[in-house]
C-alpha cells in the first residue's frame, strides 16, 4: 500500500510538471537573449520531491529515574542500559526546497517512526543458600511516532548530472503516537533447578509519558542524480541531534501499568541518524524540452 | 516571490515557537508524583509496611514490621525516604522489643508508636526523631500488654491491648511518657478457641484483624476488637464495668474492617462478614445498647478481597470534604474509591498497581494537598516491598471532580 501510494505521487508530480510546462512554453526570442534569460533563470528552482528510507535512534540520558529504590545495594546495579543504533525505524519525507546559486532553503516534514530499547536487571540471591536466587531480566523497547519538521540549509558542492551536497539545519518534532513493550525473562533457582521463565509481554499506549515535542539541530550529506527526465534521484543522509527531553516530566509515573512493573522512564535526548531514497521534481521550467537547472 | 519569503519566514516562526516550548525537567513535578519501591536484594527480606508519615522536610517516615527468625513475632522496622520518594535510611531495630502496631503519632518532632517487649510481651511506648536518628523505646506503666491499636486524643494516648492472662480486650488512657492515666478491661469470652485468633494475629500465622481504638464525640471510647466472644464494636467509658455500647459482628468472622469517626454519632465505617465487604461512608452508630453490624447494609464491593483491608481518610481536595477508602482488591491492586464527606455518595475510583501483586497499608493527605498511599509490593511476583504512590494536587482534583 505504501509503495502504491509513493507511486501515484510520482505520477501526480509529474503531471503537473508536464501541465506547468505546456502553459509556460516560451515564444521566439534571438539566441543570445535567449541564453542570457536562461542563465538568469537558471539561478533559482523551486524543487518538490519525496523520500523515504530507515533511520536507527540513540538515546542519551540527561537525567535517570527509577521506580526501585535499592536500600542494600549500589543503584547502578539496576540501571538501564540502552540498547542504541541498534533498531531500524523508517521515515517518509515531503520535501520542498528553493535553490538560489548552489544554495538551497530546504523544508522537508517528516513521519518518523523511531524505536529504542533499553534493558535492565534484578537479582534477589541469599547470602546463606546458594539456590535461593531468582535472576529478573527486563527488556523494553519504546516506539515513537513524530512528526518532524526540518528547516534545512543546503549547499550543492559541484557537478550537473550527479550533485553531491552538504546540509545543516534545525527541526522541532511533534509527538503523535508512543507505544512500550515490556518483555520480562527470568531464571529462578529456587524452585530446583534452572527454571528459566518469560513473562507475557506488556503493551502499553505511552503517549504521554513523552514530550509533546522536542528539537534538535542535524546535519547530513547526499546526492542528486538527474535522470534526464526532471526527475532527480536523492540519496540523503541524516543525523539528527536531540537537544531537548523527548520524555514527559510530568506524567513520569502516569502510567499505572509500567509503574506496576518498577518502569519509569529517565530524562532522555534522542539522536536519529537516517538514510532515504526520493525523488525531487523542479516546479519552474523554460522550455518545452522541460529544461531545467541540469543541462 | 515576497509571498514565497513570507511563508519561509511564517515557517522559521512557528519553527521557533515550537522550540521554546520543549520539556524541560521542573524537580516540583517528581515531589508531586512518583511512584518507588524500597527493594532489597536480599532473598529473605520480607518487610511490610504498618503506617506512614510526611516529614516537616516533605520527606516520608514508615513504620513497619520485618521477619525474624528468631521470635514467633514480628521485628520493628523503620524507613526513611526524601520528599522525592528516594531511600535515605532505614533502622532494624533490635529484637528485643517487636509487634510495632499503629498509630504511628507525630508528638513534638518525635513520632510515636507502641509495640512490646519480646520475651514478656509488656507493652512498650517507642519514638524516633524524623531523620531515624535514634529510636528510644520504654516500657508502659500498668502491666499492659499485647498492644494491638493506638491513637492520640487530647494529648493523650489510647492503648487497646490483650490481657492473656484475664482474657481481656484492655483499653488505656496513657500519657505520653507511658503512665497510666485510666484502663478498663472486658471480657472476651472463656475458652481456648476464643482467643485462638487474637494469638495468631499476634504472630502472623493467621487472619490479621482491623483493631482501632479511639474516642468520639459525645466523649466515650471505643475500640474495634474482641469482646463477648465476638470481634465487635464496643463503646466504653473506662469505667463502668460492661461497655456503653456493642455494635456486634458475626464471632470473627464479621465486625467493622475501617472506622473513622466523623461528628456525632455519625462514621465512616466498613465492614466484612463472612469474606464479603460493605463500604458505610455516612453512617450513624448506636454508642449505646447492643446493635449488630449486620443490619447496617452499606455498599457491597465484589471486587474487593475477601475481609479486605480497609483504609479512611478524610480530605479535603479542591475545597471538597471528602472520604478516600483505599484497600485491597481482587486483582491485587490498591483500589481508591471516593464518597462525599457530607452525602456519602460515591464520587469515583482510582487504581494502583499493575502486573505485581499490591496491598495498601496506610494513606495519608500530603502537605502539597497530594495524596501518598503507603503499601506493599511483591517484586518478581514473590518478594515482599515496601512501596509508595505519591498522588498529585491536580491528579486528585481530577478524581473528586469527575
Amino acid at each position: 500500500m505504501k509503495r502504491l501510494n509513493l507511486s501515484l505521487l510520482c505520477f501526480i508530480l509529474a503531471f503537473a510538471a508536464v501541465a506547468q510546462e505546456k502553459k509556460r512554453k516560451p515564444s521566439a526570442y534571438n539566441q543570445a537573449k535567449q541564453s542570457k534569460e536562461n542563465e538568469k533563470f537558471l539561478e533559482k528552482q523551486w524543487w518538490l520531491g519525496f523520500k523515504a528510507g530507515a533511520n536507527l535512534s540513540k538515546a542519551t540520558v540527561e537525567k535517570t529515574y527509577s521506580i526501585i529504590a535499592p536500600t542494600n545495594y549500589d543503584a547502578s546495579s539496576i540501571g538501564k542500559k540502552y540498547d542504541n543504533f541498534n533498531l531500524v525505524g523508517s521515515q517518509a519525507t515531503i520535501e520542498v526546497s528553493f535553490y538560489y546559486k548552489r544554495f538551497l532553503i530546504s523544508f522537508q516534514p517528516t513521519y518518523q517512526h523511531s524505536r529504542f530499547a533499553y534493558t535492565n536487571q534484578f537479582v534477589w540471591a541469599s547470602d546463606d543458600e546458594v539456590s535461593n536466587r531468582v535472576e529478573l531480566n527486563f527488556n523494553q523497547e519504546q516506539k515513537l511516532d513524530h512528526a518532524v519538521l526540518p528547516l534545512i540549509l543546503k549547499y550543492d558542492i559541484y557537478g550537473n548530472k550527479l550533485r553531491p551536497y552538504v546540509q545543516i539545519g534545525v527541526y522541532t518534532s511533534l509527538l503523535l503516537n508512543a507505544t512500550k513493550s515490556i518483555t520480562a525473562t527470568g531464571i529462578d533457582n529456587a524452585a530446583g533447578g534452572d527454571n528459566e521463565f518469560q513473562n507475557e509481554p506488556i503493551n502499553v499506549g505511552a503517549k504521554d509519558l513523552f514530550a509533546k515535542n522536542h528539537w534538535g539541530l542535524l546535519g547530513g550529506a547526499g546526492v542528486n542524480y538527474n535522470l534526464g527526465n526532471n526527475v532527480r534521484l536523492n540519496l540523503d543522509v541524516m543525523y539528527r541531534y536531540g537537544m531537548s527531553n523527548i520524555s514527559s516530566t510530568e506524567n513520569r509515573y502516569g502510567s499505572d501499568r509500567l509503574a506496576g512493573v518498577g518502569d519509569a522512564l529517565d530524562d532522555l535526548t534522542l539522536d536519529n541518524l537516517s538514510i532515504s531514497l526520493g525523488c525531487l521534481f523542479p516546479m519552474r521550467f523554460l522550455s518545452s524540452g522541460f529544461k531545467t537547472l541540469d543541462r | 516571490m515576497f509571498k514565497k519569503v513570507s511563508s519561509l519566514l511564517y515557517l522559521v516562526f512557528s519553527i521557533s515557537i515550537l522550540i521554546s516550548c520543549v520539556e524541560e525537567s521542573n524537580p516540583q513535578f517528581d515531589i508531586q508524583s512518583f511512584t518507588t519501591i524500597f527493594d532489597s536484594n536480599k532473598f529473605d527480606a520480607s518487610n511490610f509496611p504498618i503506617e506512614m508519615r510526611q516529614t516537616p522536610d516533605g520527606g516520608y517516615i514508615i513504620l513497619g514490621g520485618r521477619k525474624l527468625n528468631d521470635s514467633n513475632f514480628t521485628g520493628i522496622y523503620l524507613l526513611k525516604a526524601d520528599k522525592f520518594g528516594n531511600f535515605e535510611r532505614e533502622i532494624e531495630v533490635e529484637q528485643t522489643s517487636v509487634n510495632p502496631v499503629a498509630r504511628f503519632t507525630e508528638l513534638q518532632t518525635r513520632y510515636y508508636f507502641f509495640c512490646m517487649d519480646a520475651i514478656t510481651q509488656q507493652a512498650q511506648i517507642a519514638s524516633v526523631d524524623a531523620n531515624l536518628e535514634a529510636v528510644t523505646i520504654t516500657p508502659v506503666q500498668g502491666g499492659l500488654t499485647y498492644p494491638a491499636a493506638a491513637s492520640f486524643v487530647d494529648n493523650n494516648f489510647v492503648l487497646l491491648g490483650y490481657n492473656n492472662a484475664d482474657k481481656q480486650s484492655v483499653i488505656s488512657i496513657l500519657n505520653p511518657d507511658g503512665g497510666i492515666l485510666a484502663s478498663k478491661g472486658y471480657s472476651i469470652g472463656t475458652g481456648e478457641d476464643i482467643e485462638e485468633p487474637i494469638i495468631q494475629h499476634y504472630i502472623r500465622t493467621g487472619r490479621q484483624y482491623p483493631f482501632e481504638v479511639g474516642k468520639v464525640a459525645n466523649g466515650l471510647f471505643y475500640f474495634n476488637g474482641f469482646y463477648n466472644y465476638t470481634f465487635s464494636l464496643v463503646f466504653s467509658d473506662l469505667t463502668s464495668d460492661d461497655p456503653i455500647g456493642v455494635v456486634q459482628g458475626q464471632q470473627d468472622d464479621g465486625g467493622f474492617s475501617a472506622l473513622l469517626p466523623l461528628s456525632g454519632n455519625k462514621f465512616a465505617s466498613s465492614r466484612f462478614n463472612f469474606g464479603d465487604n460493605y463500604l458505610l461512608p455516612n453512617q450513624d452508630l448506636s454508642t449505646s445498647g447492643i446493635t449488630s453490624s449486620t443490619d447496617l447494609g452499606g455498599y457491597n464491593l465484589p471486587e474487593l478481597e475477601a475481609n479486605a483491608k480497609v483504609r479512611i481518610l478524610r480530605a479535603t481536595v479542591d475545597t471538597k470534604n471528602v472520604l478516600i477508602y483505599a484497600t485491597d482488591t481482587k486483582s491485587k491492586q490498591i483500589g481508591l474509591l471516593f464518597y462525599e464527606e457530607a452525602t456519602g455518595k460515591f464520587i469515583s475510583s482510582r487504581y494502583l498497581g499493575f502486573s505485581n501483586p499490591y496491598e495498601v497499608s496506610s494513606i495519608i493527605q500530603t502537605s502539597d494537598e497530594g495524596l501518598a498511599v503507603c503499601g506493599t509490593t511483591y517484586l518478581a511476583g514473590r518478594f515482599p516491598r515496601i512501596c509508595i504512590y505519591k498522588l498529585s494536587k491536580e491528579q486528585l482534583i481530577s478524581d473528586v471532580n469527575k
